[in-house]
């Protein structure tokens, strides 16, 4: 008896295994098609496009947080410093498109310092990373307001608009950014040493530091990635709306969770792909337009959102367990 | 006062019980003796309630029982203290005592006072006093089992389960503790107590049951046994043919690895020793000595405040991890899970992680190259793995720890330190450990061998230092070393050092 | 038997050290505002920091409860907000019902806690991310609802956050009340021992034969119905329910509790230092207003106690 018994939690541990493995596709191809089924024209090219565009900021922020997610950490500052690097972009008050090079720079310059700051504080004095990088959300607030008294002013170069919308042979110029961005950092996290101590430090950091990997360093680069990542996304995305206010991105830092974990990149460290957390950010856009083309309000998806993390998350605690 | 009958107890991939008979009286001490991962731990669980048996009925005091929850057994009276004790460290040691039942006011509030005065009372009548109102995170291990030891005498307490209590306290505080049971066996508590200290079980218990691989192998009064049976009844073999043959090392080249006057405090106080290529060197001591941090302040994983460490003639002060095992001085830890195996990453990885830049090349990690290395491995220490890219946490606890074999005997070769390289693997595995280790001082690595299973010490190493309390007491060599020498200098020395050692 | 005595009992502080540090700050705080402002140190101030704290205290004592279980609760801004508007909507329709939707307010508050609770047992995933879902649900529910400040209430229940009692304000009055039960029943009933049990160890109180789980219910309930009496306590302030109103509340309830002295993590602490936390935290906001601070640079401020409060208390708290 005690034999079947055995035979029977395993062939359920099998099941869901299975379950987690195959998630993100059904997941994908489920929602193609409730889509397709409710908007015939949701498969067109132009429409396939549009949602691409709109995926695009989100997937890069999403990258950035499948790092600090990896290594046990979360990042709640991921929204704040969106909208504070568009802010950052407006205070040049600039109109050439010459100056976007240097946006660019200062934009990935003042994220990775911040990206750094939360790493410090997670490692070296031990706060813990949703304490720590909700301070950073709230702190960047104030600067950001305080710097735009509550309206933001100043003007931004034409070619932002391009960036955030624009097409090159009819593929959006965020999606080709997020590709760049996406063959980097999956190289970086699957095929280089550098991944390996991410994996080995997300497992467990104290064997990580027994095996002479410095999990420190190798956890505040990841806030770093997440940070600049962010960042990058955010000017994204500004060039996606086309306007800056304070709020850009608001809602961004638990919709890339969501994405995260809908995508397999599991909370307690040390499991989950960059492919799967790109999927989840895909997943989480084709969501929110079936919510938009059955014609439910836009704060509809602000529920399904926190249905579906805590279902995922159950999903993959479970499989962890068994 | 407690039956078993048919015990069956199964975990995905853990060892169990299997069909377990069991019973202890009224008034008795009785304890089980096996081997780490004989299922010790299991039978106590499930006599507490916390598991479940899938087969098999308890019966105690008289009827059948069957414990939904831990809450259950404590109310009918089974009091167990584990090996962690289970103590909340912020609750004062009073509150400890009482939880769960604290006594109340008329008002149904907690009455504070009685329960000092009470806690008080049961404390003294156990001969040792503490305040009953500090925090439990202030007192010593040995004090924190008072408390766990006065819970069991508040209650109705009938039968009462000591896991491994001696682990971690000393000869003097084990005496005590021994008084303190025998005084609740005398009031008809029933006692079952867990070891694998021979000595300690012919000191103390009436009967002995001893478990081997999940089985009761037989339960006989103390005076029907001797050392040697109970061994043989342990281990099911003889114990003399499980180790390979000793070697002396040649002691006239220069050692491998110096340590002199190392201190990493609290726990190691002045350590200093030499150890030789070829060498199989043991560490022994109580656990609490200062063992594990010895091994940690070498090898850079725990700061060091003073000391010289030589490894190949050269000074090699103040390193991290990272510089030994450049070295070539590797660390194999004692928690296997917690430290040293990464359950998420397949076999391959975990070999290769001391060692990623060996295997990366302009383009990234090469895989190949990763994957031929960890066959090499599987071959050369026999790991019974589906292969390279599979995963290890499924695999027994032998065939883990000879991938962490292959891991730090793959990347270093001049010193190994291995704690507890035996832990909870069955006989049959630690045989393969045990020529592993010596296969790896014959190609020339000096090996450090922390343990605290003395005859494994006794087996295997030519040459043993003992420690108490974060020093070296004694060296013991080729002929002299046996179980009760090392325990001496564990323990005996503790008479006139205690006098001086102020708490 | 001889035993020797080898422990003496040591002496140790009446009080906890860290109530100790947060009892210094108030101190300095209040030093600097007399120092620096003549309206600052005036019983009618302090009367009006007491009545302002209240909403603060509320969701404080609530964030506390779940954080001695060693949970966190990242839905009580969203849950202020929802009772908010629950309460206001529902009167505005039945003015009648006002008495009893005090209760009933407390009662939805408790409700969505218990939900918390429930979903974090049943499932195992972290209360951070179970909270942080419930949030976002509720959060959506109240915007399909209304996007602006909307419903009423009869124009005597100000008396809850306006009124007093000669000098005292009631609902300062009424939070005082609050964190001496809550107190009285951590220290003095069996199930408040139990709380500090269950977040020190949850693997011990079971083993202890503790009900873990009817405790973690208990505490996420609790955290839902004091975020409720917040959120009743800015429907009396402001006369509305409002969808943004609880949003700082979530960060806001976490720092007096860190200045405390309680621990992420659980198992510690003592509520009356989170009580002085609240106090610390409305005499800065109180000073910084005085000072003609900017609300902008007042989150900064927020932000950096966050920080500093973390690292004066060497936090040893699970990771995520």
């Amino acid at each position: 008896m005690s034999e079947v018994s055995a035979k029977a939690t395993e062939k359920t541990t099998q099941q869901m295994a299975l379950l987690r493995q195959f998630s993100v596709p059904i997941a994908l191809v489920a929602l193609v098609a409730t889509a397709t089924a409710v908007q015939p024209s949701f498969l067109s090219p132009n429409n396939i496009q549009d949602i691409l565009t709109q995926t695009a900021p989100l997937a890069l922020v999403v990258l950035g947080q499948a790092f600090v997610i990896l290594v046990r950490g979360l990042d709640l500052s991921v929204a704040s410093l969106m909208a504070s690097v568009a802010v950052l972009a407006t205070a040049f008050n600039a109109t050439s498109n010459v100056m976007i090079p240097l946006i660019f720079a200062s934009a990935i310059l003042v994220s990775a310092v911040v990206g750094l700051i939360n790493g410090l504080l997670v490692i070296k004095r031990n706060v813990s990373p949703f304490l720590a990088t909700l301070a950073m959300m709230i702190v960047l607030q104030g600067i950001r307001f305080y710097y735009t008294q509550g309206a933001p002013s100043g003007s931004l170069p034409e070619g932002f608009r391009f960036l955030g919308a624009g097409r090159i042979a009819g593929i959006p110029v965020n999606v080709i950014a997020f590709t760049i961005c996406f063959a980097g950092l999956a190289w970086l996290l699957h095929k280089s040493s550098f991944g390996r101590k991410i994996y080995i430090t997300g497992g467990n950091p104290a064997s990580a530091d027994l095996v002479g990997i410095r999990s420190d360093r190798v956890t505040i680069t990841c806030y770093v990635i997440c940070s600049v990542m962010a960042g990058i996304a955010g000017l994204f995305l500004m060039g996606f709306v086309g306007t800056v206010d304070n709020w850009v991105g608001r809602g961004y830092e638990l919709d890339a969770i969501v994405a995260c974990v809908i995508g397999g990149i599991a909370l307690t460290g040390g499991r989950g792909t960059l492919w799967g957390a790109a999927a989840g950010a895909l997943i989480l856009v084709l969501i929110f337009n079936i919510v938009i083309i059955m014609g439910l309000p836009v704060q509809a998806q602000m529920i399904i959102k926190g249905i579906i993390i805590i279902f995922a998350a159950a999903l993959f605690a479970k499989a962890i367990q068994a | 006062m407690i039956r078993l009958d048919g015990i069956t107890k199964v975990f995905p991939g853990v060892k169990s019980l299997e069909n377990v008979n069991f019973e202890a009286k009224a008034g008795e001490i009785h304890a089980i003796l096996g081997e780490n991962g004989a299922g010790k731990s299991t039978l106590i669980k499930t006599i507490a309630g916390a598991y479940i048996p899938e087969e098999g009925t308890i019966h105690f005091a008289g009827q059948e029982r069957k414990w939904a929850t831990p809450k259950e057994a404590k109310d009918a009276g089974i009091q167990i203290i584990y090996q962690e004790l289970m103590l909340f460290p912020e609750l004062t040691a009073a509150e400890n005592i009482f939880i769960g039942k604290m006594p109340r006011t008329r008002f149904g509030t907690i009455d504070y006072k009685t329960m000092y005065r009470r806690a008080n009372e049961t404390l003294d009548s156990l001969g040792h006093r503490l305040d009953p109102r500090a925090p439990v995170r202030d007192l010593s291990i040995a004090d924190q089992q008072m408390v766990e030891i006065a819970k069991a005498l508040i209650g109705e307490t009938k039968l009462l389960v000591l896991d491994e209590p001696t682990a971690a306290i000393s000869g003097r505080e084990a005496e005590l503790l021994f008084e303190c049971v025998k005084l609740l066996r005398d009031q008809g508590v029933c006692i079952i107590y867990i070891s694998h200290r021979l000595e300690e079980i012919f000191s103390i218990a009436d009967r002995v049951t001893v478990l081997k691989d999940g089985q009761n192998v037989g339960t006989h009064d103390i005076h029907e046994l001797d050392r040697d049976k109970l061994v043989a009844m342990m281990v099911g073999r003889e114990v003399n043919n499980i180790f390979p043959p000793k070697k002396t090392p040649n002691a006239d080249v220069a050692p491998v690895l110096t340590v002199r006057d190392l201190r990493a405090p609290p726990k190691v106080k002045d350590v200093s020793f030499d150890l030789y290529a070829g060498e199989i060197l043991g560490l022994a001591g109580l656990v609490g000595a200062g063992r594990s941090e010895v091994a940690h302040a070498i090898f850079g994983s725990m700061p060091r405040t003073d000391g010289t460490v030589t490894l190949g003639g050269e000074a090699f002060n103040a390193p991290t991890p990272r510089d030994s095992i450049d070295r070539g001085l590797g660390f194999l830890t004692e928690d296997r899970k917690g430290e040293g195996l990464m359950i998420l990453l397949d076999m391959a990885a975990n070999v290769t992680a001391p060692v990623l830049s060996e295997f990366t090349t302009t383009t990234g990690l090469d895989r190949n190259y990763e994957v031929q290395a960890a066959e090499d491995e599987i071959k050369r220490f026999r790991i019974a793995v589906p292969g390279p890219k599979s995963g290890v946490y499924q695999l027994s606890g032998g065939n883990q720890q000879k991938i962490l074999f292959g891991r730090w005997a793959r990347a270093c070769r001049r010193v190994l330190i291995l704690d507890e390289p035996t832990r909870g693997i069955d006989v049959g595995a630690k045989v393969e450990i045990y020529e592993i280790i010596r296969k790896l001082a014959d190609e020339g690595a000096g090996v450090l061998v922390i343990s605290s299973e003395l005859p494994e010490i006794v087996g295997l190493c030519t040459r043993v230092l003992v420690m108490r309390e974060g020093s070296v007491t004694g060296e013991v060599v080729s002929t002299e070393i046996s179980e009760e020498t090392i325990m001496h200098y564990a323990t005996a020395a503790s008479a006139d050092a205690a006098q001086g050692a102020a708490r | 038997m001889a035993f020797t005595n080898t422990n003496r009992p040591t002496r140790r502080l009446p009080l906890d050290p860290s109530l100790i540090v947060v009892a210094l700050l108030l101190a300095a705080v209040v030093a600097v505002g007399f120092a620096l402002s003549d309206r600052f140190g005036t019983t009618r101030n302090f009367m009006n920091v007491l009545e302002q704290a209240a909403a603060l205290g509320f969701a404080s004592l609530g964030q506390a409860l779940v954080v001695i279980v060693g949970g966190i609760d990242l839905s009580i801004g969203a849950v202020v907000t929802a009772s908010t508007v629950f309460m206001a909507g529902v009167v505005d329709l039945h003015p009648a019902l006002m008495i009893p939707m005090i209760f009933g307010t407390l009662l939805f508050g408790a409700a969505i806690g218990f939900l918390n609770g429930f979903a974090i047992i049943k499932t195992g995933v972290h209360p951070l991310i179970v909270t942080l879902g419930t949030a976002s649900i509720l959060n959506g529910t109240v915007l399909i609802y209304t996007l602006q400040p909307t419903g009423g209430v009869p124009f005597w229940f100000e008396e809850f956050a306006y009124g007093r009692l000669g000098v005292i304000p009631i609902s300062g009055l009424v939070m005082l009340l609050c964190f001496a039960v809550v107190w009285f029943l951590l220290r003095y009933s069996k199930t408040g021992r139990a709380f500090y049990a269950v977040g020190g160890s949850p693997e011990a109180a079971r083993l202890n034969g503790i009900q873990s789980n009817r405790i973690i219910l208990m505490a996420y309930s609790a955290g839902g119905f004091f975020a409720a009496l917040s959120g009743t306590y800015f429907v009396s302030r402001t006369g509305v329910g409002d969808p943004r109103i609880g949003d700082p509340m979530t960060l806001a309830s976490i720092t007096p509790v860190i200045l405390g002295g309680l621990v992420l993590g659980g198992g510690k602490g003592n509520i009356l230092g989170v009580l002085l936390g609240v106090f610390l935290i409305s005499l800065i906001s109180n000073l910084l207003n005085y000072m003609n601070v900017s609300t902008f640079i007042q989150w900064v401020i927020q932000g950096l106690i966050i920080i500093f409060a973390v690292s004066i208390y060497v936090q040893k708290c699970k990771k995520l």
